[in-house]
């Protein structure tokens, strides 16, 4: 029986992208995997009980003890349907099994803990989606998970009445059409390969929330008092004290065949990332998801504590309003592609992974996570450091500098606002290079900080400032970029703040996700980043991660090591994590 | 008595109906909303509108007002929008928190600062008085979160005496000797600051009533200098002491967000930064509310003991005396 549904899974893998193939050998390799524990040596634990636990079984997980997690803010609500800040995400992870996960690499795969038991099957036509479910999964009050649930929760979501924040996920279902219990037929309105990457969510249980009416579902009680909220993942919700924890334990009637190791989990909220990263150090908690940079050397200088530096599932980008009506002389200077280009240039982005990110940052070119499958590499243009190249790169597209070594052209000064949301230390700093770098080149700069929501609400969603700061989180790996840079979607119904219009472009996004085939795909998007690199609606600075803290009781062999390129991938594989015996 | 009682009140409910407003007008004038808070390539606009009509935030800010309004007087504080919790739910427990962390501290500051104010009024300018002005410059001018921030890394972090934040022991709440050990932090960095200032009162208050001619007949009777500190300057000493006294008791509710947030103490300071930055209107409207009620029994309450104190205070219908 297993045997067979790895091979099934791997062909089914084939048939939708032959590239996809690493992804089965991971998921089948795992289970016989005890390689050392990523955790510091042994000897470095500051528990002295921890050597009188018979040493030689260190490698080996345990079942049992309990772990801290610790978050700057409290949930919203749980239920799937509604999910969107990060912390109700992060105990939606906990608590919920996925329909379909992904793997190390960023690929849908169907794991012994998905719900699903196997990769969907696609027809020739790349519109029906067949998705079978394992026959023993089941709700933490006995009910077992079928194909209704399946139905209701993508029907419910892509329902406006409904607003669910999920809605642009699976605005493309035609139908979901119920086979048998354990089946569904998903048909889709067009060709639209990203969905594939819409299957990886939780669901809803049809058999709890059918009769709530849709306007109401929102304020129902599931997702927000544990008593009501059945799920069925490897933990279940057992507390939630508003603003201080909540607390999950491992779910003694889970249907999935690997059981969860770690016995309770708790989830505590503090003030702020400085009282979190306190508490680490202290040994209140035994992880934090997001060490801030400037506290990173006192938590790598102590013992116990396991940093992960690496660049995660989000860049920062300097984005240019091409609309003139929001600069004070109805003009916005940002319209030549050679300014564009020399404002590439001029920016020191090397020096600010280097100096601002610490460790945590890569380069970015494209809207492309570097290292994807869709990293257009080389064809993407990379911009080096050179003030001399964006001297000339200004002085030909006719800036000249007036008495006050400020550039102007055709009587309009080259001055404007940089907006960022007021109190995050990185994007002052990179504020504070982008105003320097851009003087030495005869712009002139105003950053400014706004708190955030206002921000948000004023600024960015109505697309009215000159420039700003701000940075995408890709919570699924697929490049699809249609929503943020297509003139489809201007302000205020869409995405595409800076208003910017490029047809080859636009073009191209909809080329890119109307094929199935993941090798015509990158082809597409290298062509796509090798224009947008070029024309620049914005300034690709660079990715960046937020370095996660564990201390030496956490364990998990290297194959189950958390993955921070993946969004949540800071408890990637958590159900095979142990904690040392206490 | 009984209609001084009577204005009192109703001059009351018609300033907290007044605070209601001006300050439903102000939250909601402020840019950005309880569904602004997130951004994502994968929100539309569309669906957030619609968020935002499902739960009740398109509708007119005057019709807001009186649907809140309406639920207050039935005794019921709203939900919270975004997850539709009990407002109620929310900020009992934080209230009882506050309390517990800002009653000790303000014990605790008036049993060390009336005592040593009046012995310092009575020795001006020697040690004693000199070490408080010391105290007090130093508990003016130090930022209480870094101060907070000091004593953690001391005795929580380098020496590991003390808990570092929050107010149990996961697994030990309700445990007094685990309250205590958590109270202690906190309670030394409030205590510190609020001593500044009431030393300082009680110093000063008692230096001026010292010097009254009353004072000064007393001693020419040949009082001995206790009874005429303790008889007959304290009392009148009092007075101002009281005032600040009740202008400080909304802080026991209130309480001191830096504080909270850098001990992580879960009380209605940090509630209330936390549901501004989310923009949860029902819940800082309530705490509003409940701060103003606790002005206006703080205001009450002192003017009671005006009377008490001073037997010139009479609670008339002119009211000029208590004012």
């Amino acid at each position: 029986m297993k045997s067979k549904n790895k091979l099934t899974m791997c062909l089914s893998v084939f048939a939708l992208a032959g590239a996809l193939l690493a992804g089965c050998n991971g998921a089948g390799s795992k289970a016989s995997d005890s390689s050392p524990s990523a955790s510091p040596s042994a000897s470095a634990s500051p528990s002295p009980s921890a050597s009188a636990s018979a040493p030689p079984d260190a490698n080996q997980p345990v079942d049992g003890g309990s772990i801290v997690i610790s978050s700057f803010s409290d949930i919203v609500s749980i239920n799937p349907i509604y999910v969107q800040d990060t912390a109700s995400g992060d105990a939606q992870g906990i608590v919920f099994a996925n329909l379909y996960d992904l793997d190390r690499q960023g690929n849908v795969v169907a794991e012994p803990w998905s719900l699903a038991a196997e990769l969907p099957t696609i027809s020739a036509d790349g519109l029906t989606y067949t998705v079978k479910l394992k026959p023993n999964a089941k709700w933490s009050d006995g009910q077992p998970v079928t194909a209704d649930d399946i139905a209701f929760t993508l029907n419910t979501m892509k329902n406006p009445e409904a607003g669910s924040p999920g809605i642009s996920n699976v605005d493309k279902i035609d139908t979901v059409a119920k086979i048998d219990d354990q089946t569904v037929e998903i048909k889709l309105k067009q060709v639209f390969s990203p969905f594939l990457y819409s299957l990886f969510t939780p669901l809803a249980p049809a058999h709890v929330l059918k009769d709530v009416p849709l306007k109401g579902l929102e304020k129902n009680a599931y997702g927000s008092d544990p008593a009501k909220t059945v799920t069925n993942g490897p933990w279940k919700w057992t507390a939630w004290e508003h603003g201080q924890y909540l607390t999950f334990e491992a779910d003694p009637n889970y249907w999935g065949a690997q059981k969860p190791h770690i016995q309770k989990i708790t989830y505590k909220i503090y003030a702020d990332q400085n009282t979190e990263v306190q508490a680490l150090l202290k040994g209140d908690t035994n992880m934090t998801e997001a060490v801030p940079l400037t506290m990173l050397d006192t938590v790598k200088k102590q013992k116990g504590l396991n940093v992960i530096l690496a660049p995660g599932p989000q860049y920062e980008y300097m984005s240019f309003n091409f609309k003139d009506d929001n600069f004070p002389d109805k003009y916005s200077p940002f319209k030549g592609q050679k300014t564009r280009q020399a404002i590439a240039y001029a920016l020191n982005r090397q020096g600010m992974v280097d100096n601002i990110l610490k460790g945590t940052g890569k380069l970015m070119n494209s809207p492309f996570l570097p290292g994807s499958w869709a990293d257009p590499g080389d064809r993407a243009v990379n911009y080096n450091y050179d003030a001399e190249k964006a001297k000339q790169l200004l002085a030909d597209d006719g800036w000249k500098a007036n008495k006050d070594g400020i550039l102007e052209k055709d009587g309009h000064k080259f001055s404007f606002e940089l907006q960022y949301n007021a109190g995050n230390s990185r994007r002052e700093q990179v504020a504070a290079v982008i105003q320097q770098n851009l003087k030495d080149v005869g712009i002139d700069v105003k950053p400014k900080g706004i708190e955030f929501s206002a921000w948000i609400d004023q600024n960015v969603t109505p697309g009215k400032y000159q420039a700003l700061l701000l940075s995408w989180s890709l919570t699924n790996p697929d490049p699809n970029g249609e929503s943020i840079f297509s003139s489809k979607y201007f302000p205020p119904a869409g995405q595409n703040a800076g208003w910017y219009k490029n047809e080859k472009l636009d073009d191209l996004w909809v080329r890119g996700y109307s094929v199935i085939d993941q090798n015509e795909r990158k082809k597409i998007y290298a062509e796509a980043g090798q224009e947008i690199s070029t024309d620049l609606p914005y300034v690709f600075l660079y990715q960046y991660g937020l370095p996660q803290a564990l201390d030496a009781t956490i364990h998990y062999a290297e194959a189950d090591r958390p993955e921070p390129s993946l969004a949540y991938g800071y408890l990637f594989h958590a159900i095979n994590w142990w904690v040392t015996p206490k | 008595m009984t209609e001084y009682l009577i204005r009192r009140t109703l001059q009351s409910v018609l300033i907290l109906l007044l605070i209601t407003v001006v300050t439903f007008i102000l939250i909601h004038a402020a840019p950005g909303g309880p569904k602004q808070i997130y951004l994502s390539p994968n929100l539309s606009q569309a669906a957030a509108k619609v968020q935002e009509h499902n739960l009740g935030l398109d509708r007119p800010l005057p019709v807001q007002y009186v649907n809140w309004i309406g639920d207050l007087l039935r005794g019921d504080l709203g939900y919270t929008f975004k997850n539709h919790i009990p407002v109620g739910e929310i900020i009992w427990p934080t209230v009882g928190h506050t309390l517990v962390l800002m009653g000790a501290a303000w014990l605790l500051t008036l049993l060390i600062a009336l005592p040593w104010g009046i012995y310092n009024s009575t020795s001006e300018y020697g040690l004693s008085d000199q070490t408080a002005s010391f105290i007090a410059y130093i508990g003016f001018a130090m930022p209480t979160f870094w101060f907070g921030i000091i004593l953690q890394e001391l005795f929580a972090l380098k020496w590991n005496l003390l808990p570092l934040s929050d107010m149990w022991t996961m697994g030990k709440e309700g445990q007094i000797g685990d309250l205590l050990l958590h109270l202690m932090l906190p309670v030394t960095v409030l205590t510190i600051g609020f001593l500044a200032s009431y030393v300082k009162y009680a110093r000063s208050s008692m230096l001026e009533v010292l010097d009254q001619d009353y004072i000064r007949t007393a001693r020419a009777k040949g009082l001995g200098e206790g009874r005429v500190v303790f008889r007959h300057a304290l009392r009148n000493a009092l007075i101002p002491i009281i005032t600040v006294l009740g202008l400080d008791l909304p802080v026991l509710v209130a309480g001191a967000a830096l504080t909270e947030n850098v001990f992580n103490w879960p009380g209605m300071g940090r509630l209330f930064v936390q549901m501004a930055v989310a923009r949860e209107y029902s819940v800082l409207m309530a705490i509003t509310l409940l701060t103003a009620v606790f002005v206006i029994v703080g205001n009450f309450v002192a003017d009671l003991l005006y009377a008490l104190v001073d037997p010139r205070v009479k609670l008339s219908r002119k009211g000029g005396a208590a004012a």
